[in-house]
């Protein structure tokens, strides 16, 4: 059958069995993971995963239910299943689900794609990542080269009882080099252009050749040698900037997440926990300082949240979060925002046709301000430079953060110096916001790819954007060599 | 009765493996079934019911190139059409010199618990079991969490004449109980639903809520902890990701380098994995058709073995130990059903011993710092205790700890005498005890 053959008759069955409104989602995901160590393909998963969700609301409760395995009487089946979890759900008494109004669209998007990435061939992404690997073998001291290409097109058909027929396809391209040295009971790694499998964009093989893996190959192992070699970073407080790579993760945890508004009311309490941000807190807490301005953006170019139109079927939009370091707004879904009193910010995802869609990050910028990195370290008098995620944890409010980078770099007098390893930063997020004094300009501005973002029961996997420019903040603490407030 | 049944799931295997051209064929099957009931607030805010399944065909021509696809699909048109799509992936690959064939025919041991009603729950079940436990919070206590309940069913095939099949069912509940200033922690998995005690669950997590009202400051420092077991289970959890598999041994990217046979930890901490335990949820090979066998990972304090799948052992001449996961596999292969062996202490006594200290119900976002000292940091969360004299003496707001697991494992005082199996946030699973540690590591302070 057809995704609107789909579609259309698991409205009906809904309908039929009871539903006052429903929506059916179609998804067809097609993956590519390419993975080679150094001169072998370690792993080749190639996937083709479709499947029909049915979301329902009856007498004001959600019910949802999905299956991969599809015919006319299973889709039936489905919708009449997901009226079932409704109805069960009304066993404990609870404020109907209302839900804030979007006019229907009906409507086509798709991801600009200069390169349709899974028409390049596999043998030549084979070889292409062998050559990477083969860059960074040229180092002596090397353990390990690793080279990764990711391809992901998702397919959603979407129609709802309220009139909505969306057709999107999204394309999203990763890539990236992983280059480990051991020795001495230690293991140091470094990565370009991010850590991870890379970075991660929206678009086709044009990401892949912008990564310029070869190019970078002997540069990233080298660092990973001469990171063997560094010391460890020593505690102390003092001047950081952070990497456009590493800030884009900063602002994920610290700033995306605690402005999601089913965090703020409670809703994901059980699990990836709530918001030290309270609902009343628009327009009036003090984030960060002036120099503090964050975007929630879905229209952004290659950014890993833009789409046409989200899980709910509400159009992408731009949206302030904190505008000169004030909380200006929150990523919210129909349900929330008619919580709040006002219209959904277009923030509803599932990570495929068998989940829920849960209010996510789209791509959330951290806004740029002037000057190049290289200005910005002449400027430093004494810090550190600290580049690329190597670890990263934050408690269930959002407040205590602490994150491991592959590399620092010591400051002194606007010059970098020596290297250290093992650095960790640690702080609160309105303090640590609140020291933010510099972030680079347009040209430092990149969208940065978070691709493994988690959330929901069951589980989901979210790929959301962050357009960062390296920033600096004042008066951090690094290392642990010891507690500390 | 499981829904699909071991032999249609062979069927569906089976139509991959006649792959025209193909040296080696092996197909997976993996379905999972299940729903979900979800609330916050005390009241059911979202619930699922989902299945999926799906097929991954791993196809060998000219002797030594590898290919593989998968696709959710049962229809055995789709099967072979991804088969053929494996094969022409596998044509274009270069040769792998170190590929070790597939494993052949085995004898399986039993495991997997399959609980029929388990398998049949309905949203109506769940709820049901939700709304008893709310309905009997105290005044001031609202809750969140989870029951769900699923199951899986998996069956592999592959023209080395290996044929597996085993299916399994899972139930869990747990709960955040919120008392304002305070919140408690309670969980449980169990393979039959009826099997947990959720009205027990709903009481530990709404006492301890209760208990942990008006925190107060507790300076960062190094401290006696008594970690309950869903914390210890995360520790134990993390070791198991960092360097028991043969392959991240082999690349030097693991902590046990130069250790093995040593004494890394205290004698009191054995650390097995166990896929045919009565008390897991598991099936009786892995992912590449390998009986699953018994390893005892960290024998009193010693560091004893590595897990390998079919190519790891291969290369060692040893038996593979059934850890594999779908090959190739870039990670290698990985313990998935660890359990620390229980001692002979009860709970209560493990506090009562602590002089001064801390007890931890349950730790947070953990992740990785330095993966050879087996340094991990996280917050504490629902649950955070000082304990005077033996005794609880209060709440503290939670603390952040970046500490090495092997040193907390070195300066265990005593073991728990009961085990639970937990999972932090979801990922995986380990069955773990409580542990008395004498020294533990905190590093900041959070403000709740």
């Amino acid at each position: 059958m057809e995704p609107e053959e789909l579609t259309e008759l698991a409205l009906e069955a809904a309908v039929a069995a009871g539903a006052g409104y429903a929506d059916a989602r179609w998804v067809r995901e097609e993956t590519e993971g390419l993975t080679v160590t150094d001169d072998r393909v370690d792993d080749l998963e190639a996937e083709d995963s479709s499947g029909l969700g049915v979301r329902v609301l009856v007498d004001g409760r959600w019910g949802f239910a999905a299956s991969a395995v599809l015919d006319p009487a299973r889709v039936r089946g489905l919708a009449a299943r997901a009226v079932e979890v409704a109805r069960a759900s009304a066993v404990l008494p609870g404020e109907p689900v209302r839900l804030a109004p979007v006019e229907p669209a009906v409507a086509a998007w798709s991801t600009p794609v200069a390169s349709d990435p899974f028409a390049v061939p596999l043998a030549r992404r084979v070889e292409l990542l062998l050559a990477a690997c083969d860059a960074q073998r040229t180092v002596a001291g090397l353990a390990h080269a690793k080279a990764t290409v990711d391809l992901w097109r998702r397919r959603t058909v979407l129609w709802s009882t309220e009139g909505a027929r969306l057709d999107q396809l999204v394309t999203q391209t990763g890539t990236g080099i992983e280059a480990v040295a051991v020795g001495d009971g230690d293991l140091q790694q470094r990565s370009w252009p991010n850590s991870f499998r890379g970075q991660f964009q929206a678009g086709g093989w044009e990401v892949v050749e912008a990564a310029d893996l070869v190019g970078n190959g002997p540069r990233v192992a080298a660092e990973a040698v001469q990171l063997l070699r560094a010391p460890p970073l020593p505690e102390r407080v003092t001047t950081v900037i952070l990497d456009g790579q590493q800030l884009s993760l900063q602002v994920h945890e610290s700033v995306g997440h605690p402005l999601e508004l089913d965090r703020i009311l409670g809703m994901e309490a059980a699990y990836a926990g709530t918001s030290f941000v309270g609902p009343d807190d628009l327009g009036r807490l003090r984030y960060g300082s002036p120099a503090m301005s964050v975007t929630a953006d879905a229209t952004t170019p290659g950014g890993l949240g833009t789409f046409g139109f989200d899980d709910e079927g509400v159009a992408a939009q731009q949206l302030p979060l904190v505008a000169g370091g004030v909380v200006a707004g929150f990523l919210t879904s129909r349900e929330t925002a008619a919580m709040a009193g006002g219209g959904s910010s277009g923030a509803m995802r599932a990570d495929g046709w068998g989940s829920m869609p849960l209010i996510r990050m789209t791509n959330v910028h951290l806004e740029p301000g002037q000057g190049t990195l290289d200005e910005l370290v002449a400027d430093t008098p004494d810090g550190l430079l600290l580049s690329i995620n190597r670890s990263w944890s934050i408690d269930d409010r959002r407040v205590n953060f602490q994150f491991g980078v592959e590399a620092a770099w010591e400051i002194k007098g606007g010059r970098l110096g020596r290297l250290y390893r093992n650095a960790t930063y640690d702080g609160r997020t309105t303090q640590f916001w609140g020291s933010l004094d510099a972030v680079c300009g347009p040209q430092a501005w990149v969208v940065w790819g978070v691709p493994n973002c988690g959330k929901g029961q069951p589980f989901q996997n979210a790929r959301v954007g962050h357009g960062a420019a390296p920033a600096r903040f004042n008066r951090v603490h690094v290392g642990v060599g010891g507690p500390h407030g | 009765m499981t829904a699909f049944g071991s032999e249609r799931l062979l069927e569906v295997a089976e139509a991959a493996l006649g792959t025209e051209g193909a040296d080696d064929v092996e197909a997976l099957v993996y379905r999972q079934a299940g729903g979900l009931t979800r609330f916050a607030s005390s009241h059911i805010h979202q619930s699922a019911w989902r299945e999926d399944l799906w097929v991954r065909v791993r196809v060998v021509v000219d002797g030594n190139r590898v290919g593989t696809a998968t696709v959710h699909a049962a229809d055995p048109g789709a099967v072979r059409a991804t088969a053929r799509r494996a094969a022409e992936v596998a044509r274009t690959m270069p040769p792998d010199p170190g590929y070790p064939g597939m494993p052949g025919p085995a004898a399986y041991p039993e495991a997997g618990h399959h609980d029929d009603a388990t398998a049949a729950a309905d949203p109506a079940t769940r709820a049901g079991l939700v709304a008893g436990v709310v309905r009997r919070l105290p005044d001031g206590v609202a809750a969140a969490g989870a029951c769900e309940t699923r199951e899986l069913e998996i069956a592999l095939a592959n023209t080395r004449g290996a044929r597996a099949a085993g299916a399994t069912t899972a139930a869990s509940f747990s709960i955040l109980a919120d008392a304002g200033s305070g919140t408690g922690w309670a969980e449980a998995t169990e393979p039959a639903l009826a099997d947990l005690d959720v009205a027990a669950l709903g009481e530990r997590a709404a006492r301890k809520a209760v208990d942990s009202r008006e925190p107060r400051d507790l300076a960062p420092g190094t401290y006696p902890v008594v970690l309950e077991p869903t914390a210890a289970s995360v520790m134990v959890q993390w070791l198991g990701w960092l360097g028991f598999g043969a392959k991240a041994y082999d690349e030097g990217r693991s902590f046990l380098v130069g250790r093995l046979g040593q004494r890394v930890c205290s004698p009191l901490v054995t650390i097995v994995d166990d896929a045919t335990a009565a008390d897991t949820i598991g099936v009786g090979f892995d992912f590449e058709g390998v009986p699953k066998r018994r390893v005892t990972l960290i024998d009193e304090g010693v560091a004893a073995s590595l897990v390998y799948d079919f190519r790891a052992a291969t290369g060692h001449g040893v038996e593979p130990t059934g850890h594999g996961l779908p090959a190739p596999s870039a990670e290698g292969a990985l313990p998935m059903h660890l359990s620390m062996l229980p001692g002979q202490t009860p709970l209560a006594d493990l506090v009562a011993g602590m002089e001064r200290g801390l007890l931890v119900t349950r730790f947070h976002y953990t992740n990785l710092v330095n993966l050879m000292d087996t340094t991990i940091t996280g917050m504490t969360r629902d649950g955070t205790f000082w304990v005077e004299d033996g005794r609880v003496a209060g709440a503290v707001r939670n603390l952040r700890f970046t500490q090495s697991i092997l040193d907390a494992l070195s300066s265990v005082r005593a073991v728990g005498s009961e085990t639970e199996l937990a999972a932090e946030d979801g990922y995986g699973a380990a069955r773990a005890p409580a542990l008395a540690i004498d020294r533990f590591a905190f590093s900041s302070a959070t403000t709740f």
